[in-house]
């Protein structure tokens, strides 16, 4: 068998026929389909070395290889070695097909045989190897080179988007998702109007049966039960359209301005002994306002007058603070709301802040601040505080450090955070960090949170 | 900004002279309503992890001077870092007043009154407004769904019994199923019995409404006290889990007794003690290991022998629960600021209702985890990766979350209309989630026996 790959088979009309494209029509060659291969064919069967073998014909003057034969003999001829071309030699063009060697592939057994060489090396490498090739943009790994060019060159260039936002590369699998999704949204909007009419839930649903089991159906339970955006109800709005309106809300979204006083109004609830009103159901009865507002903003607080609220609010500010930095705790709470809003740069979000932090290395001790107090602190304890700087922050490798003391816990702290874990690896760099990867003294910077490869991302 | 208050010191304010500060001149705003500048934040920070080391090496006079200038930058009613600073040294003094002076602990806690209803509404305000346990529960009730695929009796047990919303909506789904509603048992656990009465009365009437047989077993105990023996499982049932954001008060134990033989008192070499207390320190089940808890394994363990088809869990994904104090200060930080961005992001609530969020819940979790320690430290957050070898070990399997699952779940999250919001699916079947990137909690299923 194995002398028969030497002479692989020529492709059809190589040698005999050197004028590409004469073949009369009628002489086409009807092609199998894959995995059913011609009765009469002759059957191959390779080990995986010689089918991942590439280069086995080798020059033995200068070593170089070759696939074929025909071109280890060409190469020959520049070498003045003697040479020999061989030809077809029988009659007959015996076709050729090719198992799989891998034992537990349906294309081991000869009647599924695979009719070309390339292809069950391509097969081979797909389903049995390992896969070497990785795209760039979005992670996918090949096993067969060309198979990764062949993507890499559509990678991204084409994209179907979901109206959920969802992003897909291949047509089937949006097409699939966008059945689920049409599904969902469907019965959120079926849901939503008819909760409008102010029934109970278990009343008013259809149970519809699409086919997919528990699918649609799970969707208008969840949608009603959870559903963060409670209806439209008129009589609702008007209530608590002022009500937002005085508790600075003047934004757009009133409806879950809607959902923010339902919470209210089950907080009120409390006291009245009924915790678990159904929020679609609590629509029908709009709450008494005043009573809810007292009850959140503190009990102790006895007006339901508006601005007896926001002035005594500030009473409990300005306690805490001392009076020359009053301005810290802005004391009503319009402002405070307002320069909560006013900060929607990432810049100041605590987050982003944080990560700042730890890329500028905002930890190092600088021992002339301490004296700047007139702390006597010891030489020691200064240097200790600098040891515990370098232990502790940013140890992305266990530190062997001999200290002592409190360092003997942080380092078995340390060395336990970076216990192997089998096989979670790749977890580590996408879990924002660990406890790993913080580098406080600027060694090397790194981002507390991961943004992780797209494959998981979305 | 630096330079009108340090006039008095040089021309350009050093790292040392800008925290010079002299009482009174403690404001970063240079007038009403002006956002402190990057460079004060950053100040803030670093002082913070200044005090930290403080207070790591229990040193009180240094701990107190610069809890002292915090205080001054740091508020409950600023930005979102200085809120959340602000808690962060109320722990801070926490933990010194416990260690250094608990007379004075003690004292002062003697007239605390827990206002537990006030905590429930703290929770409830959370639940509604953020999506984060929405989420863990469509997720549980959707896995629940999978795999009882086909059963006719079902009995859930559930460890934190505090919102009947889940379960409610679960009643609804059962009762759409093409089969028909199983004969269906809840046993919920939480420490009030007032809850688990509003609990039980509550999915009782749901139940008989769409008449399914159901049974609610409360169980009033919290959850690291309870005792296995009070769950009554039959044979016959298909058992589900549902935890979310319980499990690791059950790491809590007393960690005096490792301190005990720590190579302080004995005078050891590092290694030398660490061969002896056991040859491989990073197995789970080693004594210096964060994840060695009697409590923890033996719930497992219970849990694992009821057989349960399926056991969701979410938990905080971060790492509140290493040794070392000043890292989990850090982490504690590096995981509750999205959470201040987060809530500061919700345009629907007052600052007020915010404010009761920060307090009553972020507050007080990260009172627990830095100022506590022992049996009373409950919050040891732990992540995915740790839970993996503690679950594996004890024999449970991993269960991959359904495709539909987590479309369901991103579909939800629309409703919210916020685009921080964003479910991370992992190629093992979990799902983490996150807020503008940043990792919050993560959700896995498991079932007993591995998975083929």
């Amino acid at each position: 068998m194995l002398e028969n790959m030497a002479e692989e088979a020529l492709p059809n009309g190589f040698v005999e026929n050197p004028i590409a494209g004469s073949n009369p029509p009628a002489s086409k060659k009807k092609r199998n389909q894959p995995g059913n291969p011609d009765p009469e064919a002759e059957v191959i069967a390779l080990s995986p070395k010689t089918l991942m073998a590439t280069n086995r014909f080798l020059c033995e003057i200068c070593g170089k290889g070759f696939q074929r034969d025909q071109n280890l003999q060409l190469h020959r001829r520049g070498h003045n070695l003697p040479w020999k071309l061989k030809q077809r030699t029988s009659k007959e063009i015996r076709k050729r097909v090719y198992v799989c060697p891998e034992k537990s592939c349906v294309h081991h057994h000869a009647s599924r045989a695979l009719g070309d060489l390339t292809g069950i090396k391509k097969h081979f490498c797909r389903k049995h190897g390992e896969k070497k090739w990785k795209c760039e943009k979005c992670a996918k790994r090949y096993a067969v080179q060309s198979d990764w060019k062949a993507h890499s060159k559509t990678c991204g260039t084409r994209e179907y988007r979901c109206d959920c936002g969802t992003i897909f590369s291949r047509r089937d699998s949006f097409i699939t998702h966008r059945a689920f999704c049409d599904a969902l949204a469907e019965e959120t909007a079926r849901l939503n109007a008819a909760s409008n009419m102010n029934n109970a839930v278990a009343n008013n649903i259809n149970y519809h049966f699409m086919g997919t089991p528990l699918g649609p159906s799970m969707a208008q339970h969840f949608s009603s039960i959870f559903k963060p955006i409670s209806s439209n109800d008129e009589a609702i709005n008007q209530t608590t359209r002022g009500l937002s309106l005085w508790m600075g809300q003047g934004s757009s979204q009133e409806s879950i301005g809607n959902n923010n006083l339902h919470g209210i109004h089950q907080l009120g609830s409390v006291s009245s002994g009924t915790i678990f009103g159904d929020p679609l159901v609590s629509c029908s009865n709009p709450p008494p306002s005043d009573y809810q507002l007292n009850w959140v903003f503190g009990t102790k607080l006895s007006s339901s007058n508006a601005e007896e609220l926001t002035a005594s609010n500030s009473l409990p500010l300005t306690d805490v603070k001392e009076a020359g930095t009053q301005l810290l705790s802005v004391p009503s709470l319009y402002s405070t709301q307002h320069q909560s809003h006013q900060t929607p740069s990432a810049n100041m979000s605590a987050t982003a802040l944080l990560q700042k932090a730890a890329q500028i290395g905002v930890t190092t001790t600088d021992p002339s601040f301490l004296g700047s107090f007139g702390l006597k602190c010891s030489d020691s304890q200064v240097r200790d505080g600098n040891k515990l700087c370098g232990v502790l922050y940013g140890t992305s490798n266990p530190i062997l450090s001999t200290n002592i003391g409190n360092d003997v816990e942080n380092l078995a702290g340390d060395l336990l955070q970076v216990h192997p874990a089998k096989r979670r690896h790749t977890m580590n760099e996408e879990s924002g960090g660990g406890g790993q990867t913080r580098d406080f003294l600027g060694v090397g910077v790194q981002t507390i949170c991961h943004p992780s490869s797209i494959n998981g991302w979305i | 900004m630096a330079g009108h208050q340090d006039a008095r010191y040089s021309a350009t304010p050093s790292s040392s002279q800008w925290m010079s500060l002299s009482p009174g001149l403690g404001s970063p705003y240079t007038m009403i309503g002006t956002p402190p500048s990057e460079e004060w934040c950053m100040e803030l920070l670093r002082l913070i992890k200044e005090c930290g080391n403080h207070v790591a090496a229990s040193n009180m006079p240094n701990a107190n001077i610069m809890l002292e200038q915090i205080s001054r930058l740091a508020s409950a009613y600023g930005s979102p870092i200085q809120r959340i600073a602000s808690y962060c040294i109320e722990a801070f003094a926490e933990r010194m007043l416990r260690t250094k002076l608990p007379g004075l602990y003690n004292a002062f806690n003697s007239t605390k009154i827990s206002l537990v209803s006030e905590e429930n509404v703290a929770q409830r305000l959370f639940y509604n407004v953020c999506p984060f346990i929405k989420v863990a529960y469509l997720i549980t009730n959707q896995a629940i769904i999978e795999a009882m695929e086909g059963e006719k009796r079902v009995h859930i047990i559930d460890l934190y019994s505090f919102e009947p919303e889940q379960w409610i909506d679960l009643l609804h789904t059962f009762k759409a199923r093409p089969e028909g509603p199983p004969c269906l048992k809840i046993t919920g656990v939480h420490d009030q019995r007032v809850v688990l009465e509003q609990m039980a009365v509550r999915l009782m009437a749901e139940a008989s409404k769409l008449e399914i047989s159901f049974h609610f077993i409360p169980i009033v105990s919290k959850l690291e006290n309870v005792d296995t023996e009070s769950f009554c499982v039959n044979a016959g049932e298909a058992i589900a889990i549902s935890s979310a954001f319980q499990l690791h008060s059950l790491l809590a134990f007393d960690e005096e007794v490792p301190r005990r033989i720590s190579p302080v008192a004995s005078k050891r070499p590092l290694r030398k003690f660490l061969e002896e207390v056991s040859p491989d320190f990073t197995s789970p089940s080693s004594i210096l290991s964060p994840s060695f808890s009697p409590k923890m394994r033996n719930f497992l363990s219970f849990l694992r022998r009821l057989s349960p088809k399926v056991m969701v869990i979410a938990e905080q994904e971060a790492n509140h629960n290493g040794f070392s104090f000043t890292e989990r200060v850090k982490e504690a930080l590096d995981f509750y600021a999205p959470l201040f961005d987060c809530l500061d992001s919700i345009r629907s609530i007052t600052p007020m209702e915010r404010q009761m969020i920060e307090k009553m819940i972020f507050g007080e979790e990260i009172k627990n985890i830095i100022a506590c320690e022992g049996v009373e430290r409950k919050e040891r957050h732990e992540k995915l990766e740790k839970w993996i070898l503690r679950l594996e070990q004890v024999g449970f399997g991993w269960v991959k979350l359904s495709y539909y699952n987590i479309i369901h779940a991103r579909k939800y999250l629309q409703n919210y209309g916020n685009d921080g919001y964003n479910i991370k699916e992992e190629e093992d079947g979990y799902v983490v989630f996150c807020w503008n990137r940043c990792p919050l909690f993560s959700i896995s299923a498991w079932q007993f026996g591995r998975q083929k």
